[in-house]
C-alpha cells in the first residue's frame, strides 16, 4: 500500500467495484492459444489505478488475494490525467472526430485496455460448466489529485473476451 | 564529437559522483534554475506533457476515417520527447545523457527509487533529480479548483516490491505485433507511474508527472525496452498508417524517431535479464 502523504488531503471513499453480467462462452473456441480480457471505453480522466478481476466471485474486494483459488484472472493499471486542471470545458471530449475533422481526437477520449488471460480464461471456462463468466473488477487507486472522484474511479463502456486459435 | 551517439546508462551503474551523472545533474539543475517562461527551462519542457499542454499520447485515439479503429503514438510521442529534453539537457552541459531506472532490478526491488533519485543532498549541493519545480496554478479556472502557488514535485512510492518484474517485461517483449506490445507495456508503464507518485505524489497522474525529474528515467527505461523490441523484432515495425503521423510539437514523425541512432543515441550494454 502506498504510504500516507507528507501533506494532508481529504478522507477518501472506497472506490465502487463493478461486476458485470454473464458473458456467454458458448461461442468461444476451446482451444484457444490465448485469450483477452478486452476494457473498451475506459475512463483514465481522473485518478490513477489498479484494477484487478476476478472470475464467478461477485464477493470479490480490494482485500481478496489474487490467488487461482479466489479466482483471479489479472489485473490492469490506468494512469489517469488526475482531473481537469483547465477552464471551462478543457476536459469535455469531442466525440468520434468528423471524417475530415484533421484534430486528433481529445486526449480524454476513453481508452481499451487489453488484459492477457489465457490460463485464467482456459480454467474458468471449464469450471463455469457453460454458466457463462461474471467478472468483478476491483479498483484500487494508487494516485490522484484534488480534482478526482476517487469513488466512481472505475468507468467502462463493456468487457469481452477475445480468443486466437 | 559531432558524429559520436550519445550514451545513455543504466542509473543504477553510475556512482552518485562519476562524471556522467555529475554532468547530468548540472544540466537539470541549471533548466530548473530558468522562469517558466523560458523555452529552455524545466518547467516549459515538463509543461509539454501534462499541464499546462497536455500534448502526451496514452492509450489509444479513434482515427480518422475509422470509427473502431485507434492508433497510439505512446511509444514515438515519448521517444520524441525524450530527444528533445536530453537535447535541451546537453545545450546547458554538453556532457549529460538521459539514465533509464531498471525498475525490475533487484536494487530497485530492495529500495525502490534509485538513490540518484532519492539522495537528498550530494555533498553539499542540493540533489536537483529528488524533485522538480512546478509553476503556479492560477485560480479562476474551473469553478472549485483551488489555486496552488508555484511549488515542488513531491512522491510516495509504494512498497519496492510491488514494482513489475523482469518476467513481466520478458513476456512483453515477446509480443510480436506493434500495437499489442504497445498496449502492455504501457500498462507496466501505468503501473510504475502510479507506485512512485502513490496518494498525491506528482508521479501518479499525467497533469504533473513531467515536472519530476524520475520521469524522464521512467520513461528513458520504456523506450529502451521499445529498443530492445525493435531489435527482435524489426526497426521499422509498427502500422504503415503511423509512419507519418506528426509527433506535436516536435518537429517530427513517427518514421523519424524509428531508428535511435539516426536520432543520435544509444543503450549501454547492460548485464540485463531482458536479453
Ligand atoms: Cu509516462
Amino acid at each position: 500500500m502506498p504510504k500516507a502523504p507528507a501533506t494532508k488531503s481529504r478522507k477518501r471513499v472506497a472506490p465502487k467495484k463493478h461486476v458485470t453480467t454473464a458473458i456467454g462462452t458458448e461461442s468461444l473456441a476451446t482451444g484457444f492459444v490465448r485469450a483477452d480480457l478486452v476494457f473498451d471505453g475506459l475512463d483514465h480522466s481522473g485518478a490513477s489505478f489498479e484494477a484487478r478481476i476476478f472470475i464467478n466471485n461477485p464477493d470479490a474486494d480490494a482485500n481478496t488475494e489474487m490467488t487461482v483459488q479466489n479466482r483471479y484472472a489479472g489485473k490492469f493499471h490506468v494512469f489517469g490525467h488526475g482531473g481537469c486542471f483547465g477552464d471551462v470545458g478543457h476536459c469535455e471530449v469531442r466525440g468520434i472526430p468528423r471524417p475530415y475533422d484533421p484534430r486528433p481526437a481529445h486526449p480524454l477520449t476513453p481508452m481499451r485496455k487489453v488484459v492477457i488471460a489465457t490460463e485464467a480464461l482456459r480454467r474458468e471456462i471449464k469450471r463455469s460448466n457453460g454458466k457463462g463468466l461474471t467478472l468483478t473488477i476491483v479498483p484500487i487507486v494508487r494516485s490522484g489529485t484534488v480534482r478526482c472522484d476517487y469513488e466512481n474511479v472505475l468507468k467502462f463502456d463493456g468487457v469481452s473476451v477475445v480468443t486466437y486459435a | 564529437m559531432a558524429n559520436r551517439l550519445t550514451l545513455r546508462q543504466n542509473i543504477e551503474s553510475l556512482e552518485l559522483t562519476s562524471s556522467g551523472l555529475v554532468a547530468f545533474r548540472d544540466a537539470v539543475a541549471k533548466m530548473q534554475a530558468l522562469s517558466a517562461d523560458d523555452n529552455r527551462s524545466w518547467m516549459f519542457l515538463a509543461g509539454y506533457h501534462g499541464f499546462p499542454q497536455f500534448q502526451c499520447w496514452h492509450g489509444g485515439r479513434i482515427g480518422l476515417n475509422q470509427q473502431a479503429l485507434t492508433y497510439d503514438l505512446f511509444l514515438p510521442w515519448h521517444r520524441a520527447y525524450l530527444i528533445t529534453m536530453e537535447h535541451t539537457l546537453r545545450d546547458q552541459n554538453a556532457a549529460a545523457a538521459l539514465p533509464w531506472w531498471d525498475w525490475t532490478s533487484s536494487g530497485s526491488h530492495r529500495v525502490g527509487v534509485p538513490l540518484a533519485y532519492s539522495t537528498r543532498r550530494i555533498g553539499k549541493t542540493p540533489n536537483p533529480l529528488i524533485n522538480g519545480p512546478v509553476p503556479e496554478v492560477r485560480s479562476g479556472r474551473v469553478p472549485g479548483l483551488p489555486p496552488s502557488p508555484a511549488r515542488k514535485t513531491t512522491r510516495a512510492p509504494g512498497d519496492p516490491e510491488d514494482l513489475p518484474t523482469a518476467d513481466q517485461v520478458n513476456s512483453v517483449l515477446a509480443l510480436t505485433d506493434f500495437v499489442d506490445f504497445s498496449q502492455q507495456l504501457q500498462d507496466i508503464h501505468d503501473q510504475v507511474h502510479g507506485w512512485t507518485g502513490g496518494r498525491n505524489g506528482d508521479m501518479g497522474t499525467i497533469v504533473f508527472a513531467g515536472f519530476d525529474p524520475i520521469f524522464f528515467a521512467h520513461h528513458c527505461m520504456i523506450d529502451r525496452i521499445w529498443y530492445l523490441w525493435q531489435l527482435r523484432h524489426g526497426v521499422q515495425n509498427v502500422p504503415p498508417d503511423y509512419m507519418n503521423k506528426p509527433l506535436a510539437p516536435f518537429p517530427l514523425t513517427v518514421g523519424d524517431v524509428l531508428d535511435i541512432h539516426r536520432l543520435g543515441y544509444e543503450y549501454a550494454q547492460a548485464s540485463s535479464s531482458h536479453d
